[in-house]
């Protein structure tokens, strides 16, 4: 997947590039340097970005099927791996421009992963020999549909043009998969049996929330090359509200029986993304535009 | 007006956007979870008997439990919250074992009965709710070995055996141990007659479906040993001699589970040479001598051979339904719902997946679901209790 989004930015950005050799970089933002200036103090934008991500959960409430007798909870915790999964990004950027300020819709399809683990352990005090340890190894896959709006802001610059940004998101759940791997240590059989079960797969989009929104903040730059700009997007999201379901959290036999149940989390993520924008106004003909305005 | 009419339709579809999001909710958490109460010994060992819902919305299970110095089962009970959460336990010391269904309330109690591993005498144990401790104390009148119990308006049925005259002995039992009528049934003489019996109650041999109940204000009747021979027996204890019996075939056929639907119509399970058939809706004779094999009923080859069966009568959808519980050949456990007007098969649910599960008490809830009692293997090995909950809208296509 990653390839393709690598070979369509390829050649869109060639397309780009290729289709408009001899015309001079104008500088579309700075209405100190030309007479259009009234004019290039708005523009549009549209352009395709793909990329990577990483995930961290926050776990916002604890649950488990098990529910121990005769020691702690946190004992068999889910801990969680903090982005170290990749996951990836295609993004259609709309953005307006003006004097500075860009306002920016950006629908993106959305494709995170995140994993954790938690541990078992059975013991006999009177023989030492009488173990068990299960190791439980859980990756979650899911795919959203997400309209971020954000509002970004050019801070210097001319033919490269660092912003900030900060905006919103709202996310549409497309799909869900879970993969649980259970392995484990058993000292009981005459020896150290380690063992690594079949992978449990299954679909888990009732597992997840249709929907969730959260916050996102970043840095990014622009870089004008010809007529289009090659965009380079840092951006960290906080999710506002829960990623799983709570209606559904048992509603999977398969993961109830091995006693699995999500927590309520929430997921942040940073992501990283290259893409190509072009503008939808042009100048005069002097500059070799289309724009009569 | 056109500003106006934009600025609501942005609220409208902000409010709608935000009304589908996911929030932490404790009625979901309390309408349907599956719960396994692990104990990290590697030796510990549970079996689940009864389970209760108690008033403030948690769980009563009453279970045994493996002894390292007797073969009998010793006594667990356990407290769980309405979320299925574990809250407390209580294991009984040693000198009281083999707890017996049902768990029963009355006067703000929680009874059952179990025996003296010495004396085998049959004792009555109680708790309160929150399991703030466990009274027993002995029956009155010298019964053994308990085999099943039923709540009898204010009393006890109970069905026992003793082992010294070979009788299964039905008794009225008051919660404070007094016997009010008595009556026992010869199971027959010889060695060997009493051998799938005390195996039962060490738990080498096979677990019989003892059970007792009465006919509404009529005979009593009891699920167990008589005549050598695995028999439903209905008696009104004037007499040794039972007003009825359905015979089985020795040990190898009779019913796996019964309740009397009023009059002669009752809801039953039988085996028979390991086959399981399900009987929603079928009259009995309770005077006079039949057969359980002559009774038919549904064949279910998906059950275990010889398996557990238990049956509740619930209102599901604001129908009177019959839910039979089971175990199928695919360690799951099987719900299978009758309608108790005439029998009709409604519906069918399977719970528990990967590791074996197995049935041991299903309940309805105040909340119109129903909640399942069972033993799982964690890790594929250890036993331990698990609750299944399942909400009425999980129950909504009955």
């Amino acid at each position: 997947m990653i390839r393709f989004y690598a070979l369509v930015f390829l050649v869109i950005s060639f397309t780009a590039l290729h289709g408009q050799p001899r015309k001079k970089a104008p500088s579309f933002n700075n209405p100190a340097q030309n007479p259009f200036g009234y004019f290039l103090e708005k523009q549009w934008w549209i352009g395709l970005k793909v990329g990577t991500n990483f995930v961290q959960i926050d776990p916002v409430k604890r649950y488990s099927a098990v529910s121990p007798t005769n020691y702690l909870s946190s004992e068999t915790e889910k801990v969680y791996g903090e982005f170290d999964k990749t996951g990836s990004q295609a993004t259609l950027e709309i953005t307006f421009y003006y004097k500075g300020f860009s306002f920016s819709l950006q629908p993106a399809y959305r494709h995170s992963r995140f994993t954790y683990t938690n541990d078992y352990e059975w013991t006999d005090p009177e023989n030492v020999n009488n173990r068990l340890e299960l190791h439980y190894y859980q990756e979650q896959k899911v795919d959203h549909a997400e309209i971020p709006f954000i509002v970004k802001y050019d801070i210097i610059g001319n033919r490269l043009r660092p912003y900030v940004q900060l905006g919103a998101y709202y996310s549409f759940l497309i799909n869900a998969n879970k993969t649980v791997e259970v392995s484990g240590i058993d000292y009981a059989s005459g020896g150290i049996n380690e063992f690594t079960n079949e992978p449990v797969n299954v679909g888990a989009k009732d597992l997840f929330a249709s929907n969730h929104w959260g916050l996102l903040g970043g840095i990014g730059a622009n870089y004008n090359l010809g007529n289009v700009r090659l965009n380079l997007d840092i951006q960290y999201r906080m999710a506002m509200s829960l990623i799983n379901s709570t209606e559904n959290r048992f509603g999977n036999d398969r993961l109830s029986g091995i006693a699995e149940a999500m927590d309520d989390i929430k997921m942040n993520s940073i992501s990283i993304s290259i893409g190509c924008l072009f503008p939808m106004r042009f100048l005069a003909s002097g500059f070799k535009t289309l724009d009569q305005r | 007006m056109r500003q106006v009419t934009f600025i609501l339709l942005i609220i409208g579809i902000v409010s709608g956007l935000i009304s589908c999001l996911e929030e932490t909710n404790p009625v979901f958490d309390e309408n349907t979870f599956t719960k396994i109460y692990d104990n990290n010994l590697f030796n510990a060992s549970y079996n689940p008997i009864d389970m209760v819902q108690t008033p403030d919305g948690g769980y009563l299970i009453l279970a045994g439990r493996r002894l390292q110095e007797s073969n009998f089962t010793g006594i667990y009970l356990m407290k769980a919250d309405k979320q299925g959460n574990f809250v407390n336990a209580i294991e009984v010391e040693e000198t009281f074992v083999n707890p017996i269904a049902r768990l029963t309330f009355i006067n703000n109690n929680y009874y059952f009965f179990c025996m003296d591993p010495l004396t085998l005498q049959a004792h009555i144990a109680s708790t309160d709710a929150n399991l703030s401790e466990v009274t027993i104390s002995p029956v009155n009148g010298g019964l053994f070995y308990p085999c099943a119990a039923q709540l009898n308006s204010n009393s006890f049925i109970l069905l026992s055996y003793d082992h010294i005259a070979k009788l299964s002995v039905l008794s009225l039992v008051s919660p404070d141990g007094n016997i009010s009528q008595s009556q026992g049934f010869s199971i027959g003489t010889g060695e060997t007659v009493e051998e799938p019996i005390i195996n039962h109650f060490i738990r080498t041999g096979r677990q019989y479906p003892f059970d007792v109940g009465r006919v509404s204000g009529g005979a009593y009747y009891f699920n167990g040993f008589y005549n050598y021979t695995f028999s439903l027996v209905f008696t009104d204890l004037s007499d040794d001699t039972p007003n009825g019996v359905v015979q089985g075939i020795q040990d190898d056929g009779g019913f796996s589970a019964i309740q009397s639907l009023g009059g002669s119509k009752f809801t039953a399970a039988r085996f028979n040479f390991g086959d399981n058939y399900l009987l929603p809706n079928v009259n009995l004779n309770t005077s006079g001598i039949s057969s359980s094999v002559d009774l038919g009923g549904n064949t279910f080859p998906e059950l275990e051979s010889n398996t557990t069966v238990k049956i509740h009568r619930a209102v599901v959808n604001s129908k009177n339904v019959l839910v039979y519980g089971s175990n199928t050949r695919s360690k799951q456990i099987g719900l299978y719902f009758y309608d108790e007007a005439n029998g009709t098969f409604l519906s069918s649910k399977y719970l528990g997946f990967s590791n074996p599960f197995e049935i041991a008490q299903v309940i309805s809830t105040t909340d119109e679901g129903l909640a399942v009692c069972g033993l799982t293997y964690m890790a594929g090995r250890f036993p331990r209790i698990c609750i299944i909950k399942l909400d009425k809208e999980q129950l909504a296509g009955i």
